[in-house]
Order: structure tokens, then C-alpha cells, then sequence
């Protein structure tokens, strides 16, 4: 029932958060390195209205999101392409999977060599983190559509091309939809390295100046606000998810 | 001329033997089972028919003329994945006729609510298919087949994962549309008496590699009307007993089955 579960989450949370209070509290671990949450919520609420946080949340967002969608529109044609036709997968599965096993850091500096330190090197990184796995996943969610499918289409009479439009696409969209959210979740890891190397906006550069400064309580609020937008874009994602596909349920 | 005729077909897969040269003649309008163990290639040779495979040697000719690549004039009805189940059960028979030039748009909505009523789904037409039986899900892709004005239905096991009563129930509504729509019917299945039940003719084949081990003119014994009571008639039981004769000496050979 998601009523129980709703309420599961929620007191198991409380739980965990008020340990934490009472462990900050009574000083078993000293302030510096772990502030009660409600210091945490104090300095969030500062950080809001008196150093411009959700400015910098929604230039991170905003970046994510770019980075995301230009992955995704690369990602998913040539997923698609990659699964439904052995050649084009045979030439590039080699060269996306090389890509794929390198650590988004180590070409950091390479990023920074390219485009800069402006917006080219954040996007360019992100977009090196996700488009590549997200095209393999594709490619792999194409490959397991059930041929009968696609052997329906081609007795009605549906041109080759059709059957990626008529039958692939639409019978892998609700696990694509999934892949996308896990997806954009990784894209948060990449954007706060991009912006702790090079930025002077977005999340990542405002954790990293609270850390110059030891404040450990705004470093935190920092990670906290990238916890709950990530929360809450995988909550939107998941209900989308829920009313596009009602045809799934049994 | 022969309306639908397998010249000299085989297959094989690399060194494996599928199908040995084989020769068949089916009438337009005809009802053909395939009858045989599992594996034992008879589906290859209905896939084949549909152009999803092609044989290795040997032709498939439909009125003179040698079937190729898959079109809409034989329409594939599986045992699973038969309905897409991101289109309601409207959508699936539509998707049928999709791609038909020959009818306008008018026309098209026509015969979709032409077949689904043919096949009693007009109440559920706008269902989603995971929402409604398995029985159900098999006529919406019979219904799907019409609607492509497909002239032969290849049929793989359609039936097979049907209890027994749905079954029964859908056999009758498959001999009846059959009938009356005069489509030819190839059918592949391991029931011995569904495909006494069902067909004009039953091919009885082998173990792999497949080859004919008998054939057998049901319509011939007990007439072209299939009802019920006629299943439990003696001529019925006697025919039933006959094709499981024939499975059986298939069996033998490798099983030690009596």
C-alpha cells in the first residue's frame, strides 16, 4: 500500500535524523565534523535568503539538465540504431565501450584543455558520463525486444524502418524512462567534480568555498540541497512513469 | 494451379539438418495442421511460409509465384508477445491495417470494428491487452491478421498456454471465423487432438530432421462442421486415436516410450 510505505519512509528518516541530533548534541563527535541537523537547516535557510543558494541550485540544475538532454537525444537514435542493426553495433560497441571504462576525472584536464573553463568543459563532462553508458543501455533494451513484435509488424506490411518507430521504440520506452532516471542521477557526480575543479556558480563551487573556510555546517547544507533535488527529481520521474505506462499494470 | 505449395523445401542450420526435402499442396481455404514433437522443425517450415526464414533450398510458391520476404498477405499469430501491449485492444487490430493501400481511412475503422466484433472483443475494445485474458489476447491477434487482409494465418501454438476450457472455446470461434471468412490456416501444435479438432488436414511429422510421417484427411472422415458433440462421437475418437499412434511412434525411437 503506498500509504504504509509513505509512512515507513518517513519515520524510518526521522529516526535516522534524530540519532543524528543526539549525537551532535551530547558531543559525541565534535561539531566541526558533524553539525546537529537542525545547524545543518539553520544554515540552510541562510544560505537561501542571504547568499544566493538556490541561484546556484538552479545553475547546477540547469546544467544537468542541458548536459542530460543532449546526451539522451544522441543516446537514444543511435541506441536504437546500434541494437536493431548488427553492423552498426559491431562498429561502434568497441570504441563507446573504451570510452565508457574511463573514470569522467581523468579527462578533466584534457576538458579543460578543449573548451575552457566555461560552460563547454561542464557539459562536455557531463555529457561524457551519460551518453556513453546510456547509448550501451539502449542498444542492450533494443536487442530485448521480443521479436515476435517485430515479426508482427513486418506481416502487416510495415516498411523496415517502421518497425524501429512502431515496435522498438515504444515497446522499450518504459525501461529507457528508467535508465534515464538512474542516468541523471550519475550526472549530479560529474557536475559537482566539473564544478569544483572550474566554476564560480553552481552547488559544487558553493561546497567547496564552505570547505575552504571550514564551515562545515554550509558544506553539508550544500550536499543536502543536491540530496533533495535529486529526490525530488526521481519522485517526478517515477509518477510520469506510473501514468505514462498505466498499460503495464496487470 | 496450386494455391500454396512447398517445393523441394529444406533447411539446415550449419551442419544441423532442420528440414529434409519437402512437399507439400495446400487448397486455398484450406485448414493444415502441423502436428509433431517439439523442436522438431515444423514451426521452421511455417516461418518459412511467412518469409521470416528462408529455406536453404527449394521454394514456396503462392498461386506460381515464390514467396520472399514477409508481407501482409500471411499473417503470423504467436503464443506469446501476440498483442503490443502499449496499444489498446482497438489499436492492436488497427495496427493490422495500417499499412493496407487498398482501403481508405473510413474503410479501415470499418473493418476493424468489423473484425473486433467478429471476434467478441467490441467490449473491450479499448482495453489494454495486459488487462484482459489470454484467450482474449490470441483473438485480438486474429483479429489483427483479418483486419492486415492477410489470406493464409500462420498459427504458432496459439493455443498452448490456454486451460483447457478457454481452449475448447477458442478452437470452435477459430473453425468458425475460419469458415466463414475462407482463410487458409496453417497451424503448428503438439495436440493430437487439436488438430483433429481443427483441421481439413493433419501433417504428422517426424523428429528432427522433419519429414511427413503421415497425412491425414480429417474432413474427409468426419466432414467439414466441427461441434462439441462431435468430439465425443466415435469417428472422433477413432481419428484422435489414430494421430496419437503416429506422435507416439515418434516418441519411441529415442524415449522408450510404449
Amino acid at each position: 500500500m503506498p500509504g504504509s510505505k509513505a509512512i515507513i519512509g518517513t519515520a524510518s528518516t526521522l529516526t535516522v535524523l534524530l540519532a543524528w541530533e543526539f549525537v551532535s548534541r551530547v558531543g559525541l563527535v565534535p561539531e566541526r565534523f558533524l553539525p546537529a541537523p537542525s545547524v545543518v537547516l539553520a544554515a540552510l535557510w541562510t544560505m537561501i535568503f542571504e547568499r544566493d543558494l538556490l541561484y546556484h541550485a538552479g545553475v547546477s540544475t540547469l546544467r544537468v539538465w542541458v548536459a542530460f538532454l543532449i546526451a539522451a537525444a544522441m543516446a537514444v537514435p543511435i541506441g536504437i540504431l546500434m541494437g536493431s542493426f548488427r553492423w552498426v553495433g559491431a562498429a561502434l560497441e568497441p570504441l563507446v565501450d573504451f570510452i565508457r571504462y574511463l573514470p569522467v576525472p581523468a579527462l578533466v584536464p584534457l576538458s579543460i584543455i578543449w573548451f575552457g573553463v566555461g560552460e563547454g568543459t561542464k557539459i562536455f563532462l557531463l555529457w561524457l558520463g551519460t551518453f556513453f553508458q546510456l547509448v550501451l543501455l539502449v542498444a542492450d533494451d533494443v536487442r530485448r525486444v521480443p521479436h515476435e513484435f517485430q515479426e508482427t509488424a513486418m506481416t502487416v506490411g510495415a516498411p523496415g524502418w517502421r518497425r524501429l518507430t512502431d515496435v522498438s521504440f515504444p515497446s522499450m520506452l518504459p525501461t529507457l524512462v528508467d535508465n534515464m532516471r538512474i542516468t541523471l542521477g550519475w550526472c549530479w557526480t560529474y557536475l559537482i567534480i566539473a564544478e569544483i575543479v572550474a566554476a564560480n556558480s553552481g552547488l559544487g563551487f558553493v561546497i567547496w568555498q564552505a570547505r575552504r573556510f571550514f564551515q562545515t555546517p554550509e558544506v553539508m547544507a550544500g550536499v543536502v540541497t543536491i540530496g533533495i533535488i535529486g529526490l525530488a527529481t526521481d519522485q517526478i520521474i517515477r509518477a510520469l512513469h506510473r501514468r505514462w505506462f498505466r498499460y503495464l499494470v496487470r | 494451379m496450386t494455391y500454396l505449395l512447398f517445393d523441394k523445401v529444406t533447411k539446415r542450420y550449419g551442419d544441423v539438418e532442420i528440414v529434409k526435402p519437402f512437399e507439400l499442396a495446400v487448397d486455398q481455404g484450406e485448414f493444415i495442421a502441423f502436428l509433431g514433437p517439439s523442436g522438431c522443425g515444423k514451426t521452421t517450415l511455417m516461418r518459412m511460409v511467412g518469409g521470416l526464414e528462408p529455406p536453404s533450398s527449394g521454394r514456396i510458391l503462392l498461386r506460381g509465384e515464390e514467396l520472399r520476404a514477409p508481407d501482409r498477405r500471411r499473417g503470423m499469430v504467436f503464443q506469446s508477445y501476440s498483442a503490443f501491449p502499449w496499444l489498446t485492444v482497438r489499436g492492436n487490430v488497427a495496427y493490422g491495417a495500417r499499412y493496407r493501400d487498398d482501403l481508405s481511412a473510413a474503410e479501415k475503422r470499418e473493418q476493424v470494428a468489423h473484425f473486433l466484433s467478429l471476434v467478441g472483443l467490441t467490449d473491450f475494445a479499448d482495453s489494454w491487452p495486459n488487462r484482459i485474458s489470454g484467450g482474449m489476447r490470441q483473438r485480438v491477434a486474429i483479429a489483427r491478421t483479418l483486419a492486415a487482409g492477410s489470406e493464409i494465418l500462420l498459427m504458432d501454438e496459439p493455443f498452448g498456454a490456454l486451460d483447457a476450457q478457454r481452449r475448447e472455446f477458442l478452437q470452435l470461434e477459430l473453425r468458425r471465423i475460419q469458415q466463414e471468412e475462407g482463410k487458409t490456416v496453417i497451424f503448428v501444435t503438439h495436440d493430437v487432438e487439436e488438430a483433429a479438432f481443427l483441421a481439413d488436414r493433419v501433417i504428422v511429422f517426424t523428429r528432427r530432421p522433419a519429414s511427413i510421417l503421415a497425412e491425414v484427411d480429417v474432413t474427409g472422415r468426419i466432414g467439414a462442421e466441427r461441434t462439441l458433440e462431435l468430439r465425443e462421437g466415435t469417428e472422433f475418437f477413432a481419428l484422435r486415436n489414430e494421430l496419437l499412434h503416429y506422435v507416439r511412434s515418434t516418441a519411441t525411437e529415442q524415449e522408450g516410450a510404449a
